[in-house]
């Protein structure tokens, strides 16, 4: 050891200091994202379009993973010919490879102000955003110069993004749910897969034929985890006439003879019948795996399941068809769209519109664009998204006929019978939650006591409901 | 055999012993053979198997429909590479830092005796009480904006390499080892005039490599095997860990593209830990013992 | 990025020759030395104490503050114990607990006896010893993720290999995850199963370090098997036994990848519902961040409580 080299104290003090500095310095890595760097002069009004010539760069989350190649495809297509009309947008796509919004990691995202400049959405989600003071009012920016399809939109549509006369969003796709059936199942067990059952009697007796194929082939199947229970559970009150939150929003309005009368199907069916299949705690995912391989007969789901089941599962659309949802008092009605991020620079929240109204809000553009779903394999003629009205939904259902490549009959029961839709119940993923409990006791436990099961959830409903 | 063990040799040498002792053997071996390599030969063959096969009931023991297309699909599907390499990123550079910061730390408590040095270890120790995930409110709210620096460390490694650190036990570990140092190696060190850095540099860090072998090993699998502080600092989907990485991509591919994921998932970690299983295994159990 | 390395070469530019210590004059150089030794000492220390202040005991303060307060709209307002009125309102709030308390027991049981168990008897085997202990490690090695999920798989009632072999052996099937009786010990099952690799390597280098004269004096005071274990073997390993003992609860109370991704977290009628994702649910999935510290606190409390008992107890024993 060359002891006659000496370092200095100070000088150890000074190097694990400095070390400990740079660490935190060089955190440097800043929070906001606002550097797009807007060259452009961009009109102060902000009613005015976006000026081709502004310089500004957005970045958008939900574009589709490598794993739906022919929508990332599709995507870059529209990005390279939106950018023939502004040159000067650079559009930053995100992707997810599972399911694009997760509720943990959107709140995360949303507590951190981390969204990206314009963010997907599901409609529940408004009060959570609002509450975090999330989102752009975009009232201002939205008119018929700048969405010129903005008077065919739905009306219900667009108010699931409205809070007051305020605009927050505009809306991708929307669904309605109702009875999915595996036809090849439907027809091995003898049924007719152009009427799919229409009362819970009669998905009963339809599951029980189905499963009777044997095989570990389920007849129907229903999620119990990770809020997805919930949610259908709802849907199904909603299909009987029953309701999940009473009139004042205030108290739980489940737990009465409708409630019980549901829950004590589903146990028949999975504990008498054994038509409901051995796994449960199933989640969203689960059952399309399930029934693109042949081993589901029924569940319920909205008509775009069938697009992430043959993209991404690699199933063969023809196998599928819709029924309206059994029941048919009312169905759940959903959807999802895009956010602003609050407090971005004006000409970001004029490129963020143009370009969603370039790829979710034009007739025969972007994601209508019909004839290209078709030459990329996609499934042309289900019957959602839909939220036209007026000239664009002529123009939209003549387009979707004309190039549809699936068996349009296979729908024909679910597009013929509307059922009024419903949405969402208020403080949705905390009723969800609940609600799980609910299904995984129905399904999991063969002695379950389904008073008790709906005792407890109500009393926890309420609770929630009575927080401010 | 040279160590003397709970079982006398005597015992063993007698028939009755060996018979029992071939038995027993027999039965662990293969027991552990079947439950470990078990479960790897399951994941590993239900790769190949097709999207009907993979969910066949009975299941098969040898795949019938060999599909190997489902490992191209499932490493196209999960850009593994990025998945990988952002994880040894996060795993090496958190090693990095535990490495000075803490083994600096460990010196000081052991060594240099700062004034409130047993306070500062209590209050470093009581942490290890504390489950990570108990904190994991307040610490992600901390991460959105770091006191006095005015910082969001969110999507950024910071976030994962500052709060690794943070490890109680990696400081107990080291700080217990340098105790053990003896004292009159580095009294004559410092009669020497060396600084206390000089001293930790050429004495006490080349003794202790046992120790700072553990310490690595500890660094790198808490991050290697991390997933719910991850999946909430790192949303960005291309900054992602593996493990996250798999986790969200779970519901999005058929089961057998999935299980083929998770199979090439698990190949790099196992393929680096046998070949250098002597050195993890050795260190891991050498040190932590004399810690 | 670069992580900054100790070289001695880099510790900065002129390298006077520091005062000997015995050199020192006594009086006032002696507190400029203390001050100096004392400064150095804490240049060490500051990079980790810094770490720990800001990400660790900051924290731990924040936590108790934010258990007092609720945000409304941006605005955040103290609201007393409303949010512990809350948590312990929740009918899931005895539930969790229960099932934290089972786990740990479940867990101890499997996770810190069979790995102590299985380490006794592979010392004891004249070879194949590397074999063994290289099985009982791998799986540590794989992504927890990538474990959970291949357990999933193995767990399925319908295709699963497990009821598959169940059945091969003649005995019921079982719904595994599915069922509320015993959702939770399949989750210790698989959990066991993912860590139990690094327990038993330290328990079996622990036990090499048995002098084997202790066991020969046993011998000869007649002592069977289950005494020796008893009388030698324990005692001989009790330092270490405790810390695992003492990891393995802290490790316990921080599950939240199995039943996360096994059983979506809740698991069959909430029978896998345990206070941390409770915590989570709170926080993440109901955004309501207050209620979530409110439950952690009293965690932590519980915890600071045992662990108070646990060093009491450990120093009674030294003495």
């Amino acid at each position: 050891m060359p002891s006659a080299r000496r370092v200095r104290r100070s000088g150890a003090a000074a190097l694990v200091c400095a070390l400990t500095l740079t660490a935190l310095a060089a955190c440097g890595t800043s929070s906001s994202s606002g550097d797009g760097g807007s060259g452009g002069s961009g009109s102060t009004d902000p009613a005015a379009p976006l000026d081709p010539k502004t310089k500004v760069s957005i970045t958008i989350d939900c574009m589709p993973p490598a794993a739906k190649k022919a929508e990332l495809k599709q995507w870059k297509e529209d990005v390279a010919a939106f950018n023939k009309i502004y040159p000067n947008v650079r559009i930053e796509g995100r992707s997810t490879p599972g399911q694009c919004l997760e509720p943990p990691r959107f709140t995360a995202m949303l507590k951190a102000k981390s969204q990206p400049d314009v963010f997907y959405t599901y409609f529940t989600d408004l009060p959570q955003v609002l509450s975090e003071d999330g989102a752009e009012d975009i009232t201002a920016y939205v008119n018929d110069k700048t969405v010129p399809a903005l008077k065919d939109i739905d009306p219900d549509v667009l108010g699931m993004l409205k809070r007051g006369d305020k605009l927050y969003g505009l809306p991708t796709s929307n669904y309605t749910m109702g009875l999915m059936i595996n036809r090849k199942l439907f027809q091995r067990a003898g049924l007719d897969p152009d009427s799919p059952p229409r009362t819970w009697a009669e998905v009963r007796t339809a599951a029980k034929k189905i499963a009777d194929l044997g095989n570990g082939i389920a007849g129907y199947g229903d999620y119990s985890a990770g809020n997805n229970g919930g949610w259908h559970f709802t849907a199904q009150m909603y299909s009987r006439g029953g309701d999940i939150v009473d009139a004042s929003g205030k108290k739980a309005a489940f737990n009465n003879e409708i409630g019980r009368q549901l829950a004590k199907d589903l146990h028949a069916m999975r504990w008498e019948d054994g038509s409901m299949g051995k796994t449960q705690l199933l989640k969203w995912g689960d059952l399309q795996k399930q029934i693109a391989s042949d081993k589901l007969g029924m569940f319920l789901a909205a008509p775009d399941n069938i697009a992430y089941m043959v993209q991404q599962l690699g199933a063969d659309y023809d196998n599928f068809g819709m029924g309206p949802i059994p029941g048919g008092k009312h169905t759940l009605a959903g959807g999802n769209g895009y956010m602003i991020k609050k407090g971005i620079s004006p000409d970001k929240i004029k490129a963020g519109i143009a370009w969603l109204n370039f790829k979710f809000t034009t007739v025969g553009k972007g994601q209508f664009d019909w004839a290209r779903t078709k030459a990329d394999g996609l499934p042309v003629g289900l019957p959602q998204p839909n939220f036209w009205q007026g000239d664009s939904k002529r123009k939209d259902d003549a387009e979707r006929a004309r190039n549809a490549t699936m068996n349009v009959e296979a729908f024909r029961t679910f597009t013929d019978n509307p059922v009024p839709s419903k949405p969402e119940p208020p403080k949705a993923q905390e009723i969800y939650k609940i609600l799980d409990n609910v299904m995984s006791g129905i399904l999991t436990n063969e002695d379950a006591d389904v008073d008790k099961l709906l005792d407890t959830a109500e009393q926890q409903v309420d609770q929630v409901l009575a927080k401010p | 055999m040279s160590t003397r063990t709970l079982i006398s040799p005597a015992q063993l040498a007698r028939p009755r012993g060996k018979r029992l002792y071939r038995a027993v053997f027999a039965l662990v071996t293969g027991g552990f053979t079947l439950a470990f390599l078990g479960p790897l030969y399951w994941l590993i063959s239900s790769g190949f198997k097709d999207a009907q096969e993979v969910i066949r009931t009975p299941p098969t023991l040898v795949p019938e429909s060999f599909t190997p297309g489902n490992y191209s699909q499932a490493w196209d599907v999960m850009d593994l590479s990025t998945l990988l390499l952002n994880t040894l990123y996060y795993a090496f550079g958190a090693l990095a830092f535990q490495l000075v910061l803490d083994v600096a730390a460990a010196y000081s408590l052991s060594r240099l005796r700062p004034l409130f040095g047993k306070a500062i270890l209590g209050m470093m120790l009581a942490t290890l009480m504390i489950p990570a995930t108990v904190l994991v409110v307040p610490q992600y709210l901390t991460v959105l904006d770091v006191p006095v620096v005015e910082r969001n460390l969110l999507n950024t490694p910071w976030a994962i390499w500052l709060p690794s650190v943070t490890n109680a036990f990696n400081i107990f570990l080291l700080k217990r080892f340098f105790d053990s140092v003896p004292k009159e190696l580095l009294d004559a060190a410092a009669m020497d005039g060396a600084s206390p850095l000089r001293v930790l540099w050429s004495i006490v860090l080349p003794i202790s490599r046992p120790v700072l072998g553990v310490v690595s090993i500890f660094a790198v699998v808490g991050v290697w095997k991390d997933f719910l502080w991850p999946m909430l600092t790192l949303p960005d989907p291309a900054k992602q860990t593996l493990n996250v990485g798999i986790y969200s991509l779970s519901n999005g591919v058929p089961v057998n593209v999935l299980i083929a994921a998770l199979t090439i998932a698990s190949l790099p970690a196992l393929i680096i830990f046998l070949i250098f299983q002597r050195n993890i295994m050795s260190g891991l159990t050498a040190g932590s013992l004399k810690g | 990025m670069a992580a900054p390395s100790l070289t001695p070469s880099k510790a900065g530019p002129p390298r006077t020759p520091a005062p000997r210590r015995t050199e020192t004059p006594p009086g006032g150089g002696r507190f400029t030395l203390a001050l100096r030794r004392h400064l150095t000492a804490h240049a060490f220390l500051i990079g980790a104490v810094l770490c720990f202040a800001v990400f660790s005991w900051y924290p731990m303060i924040r936590e108790f503050f934010l258990a007092f307060q609720s945000t409304e709209n941006g605005r955040t307002v103290w609201v007393g114990l409303d949010n512990f009125t809350t948590v312990i309102n929740d009918p899931a709030f005895w539930q969790a607990w229960r099932n934290t308390l089972w786990f740990t027991v479940l867990a101890l049981l499997l996770g810190f006896v069979v790995p102590f168990v299985l380490a006794l008897v592979i010392n004891e085997f004249r070879h194949g010893q590397g074999y063994l202990r290289l099985l009982v490690y791998l799986p540590v090695m794989l992504p927890p993720v990538a474990a959970v999920l291949l357990f999933q798989y193995l767990y399925d009632p319908g295709y699963g290999l497990l009821n598959e072999l169940l059945g091969l052996l003649h005995l019921p099937e079982q719904q595994w995850l599915q069922d509320a009786d015993i959702a939770m010990v399949s989750l210790v099952i698989a959990s066991t199963w993912m860590n139990m690799g690094g327990a038993t390597l330290i328990y079996l280098a622990a036990l090499k370090n048995i002098p084997g004269e202790l066991y020969e004096a046993a011998e000869l005071d007649g002592a069977g098997l289950l005494r020796k274990i008893w009388h030698v073997t324990v005692p001989q390993t009790r330092l270490v036994l405790s810390l695992m003992l003492l990891m393995q609860i802290i490790a316990t109370m921080q599950v939240f990848v199995e039943p996360f991704l096994l059983t979506g977290g809740a698991g069959p009628e909430g029978s896998t519902t345990t206070v941390v994702h409770l915590i989570y649910q709170y926080a993440f999935n109901f955004n309501d961040y207050g209620a979530a510290a409110a439950l952690g606190l009293m965690l932590l409390v519980l915890l600071a409580g045992f662990s108070a008992a646990y060093v009491r107890l450990s120093r009674t024993e030294d003495a």
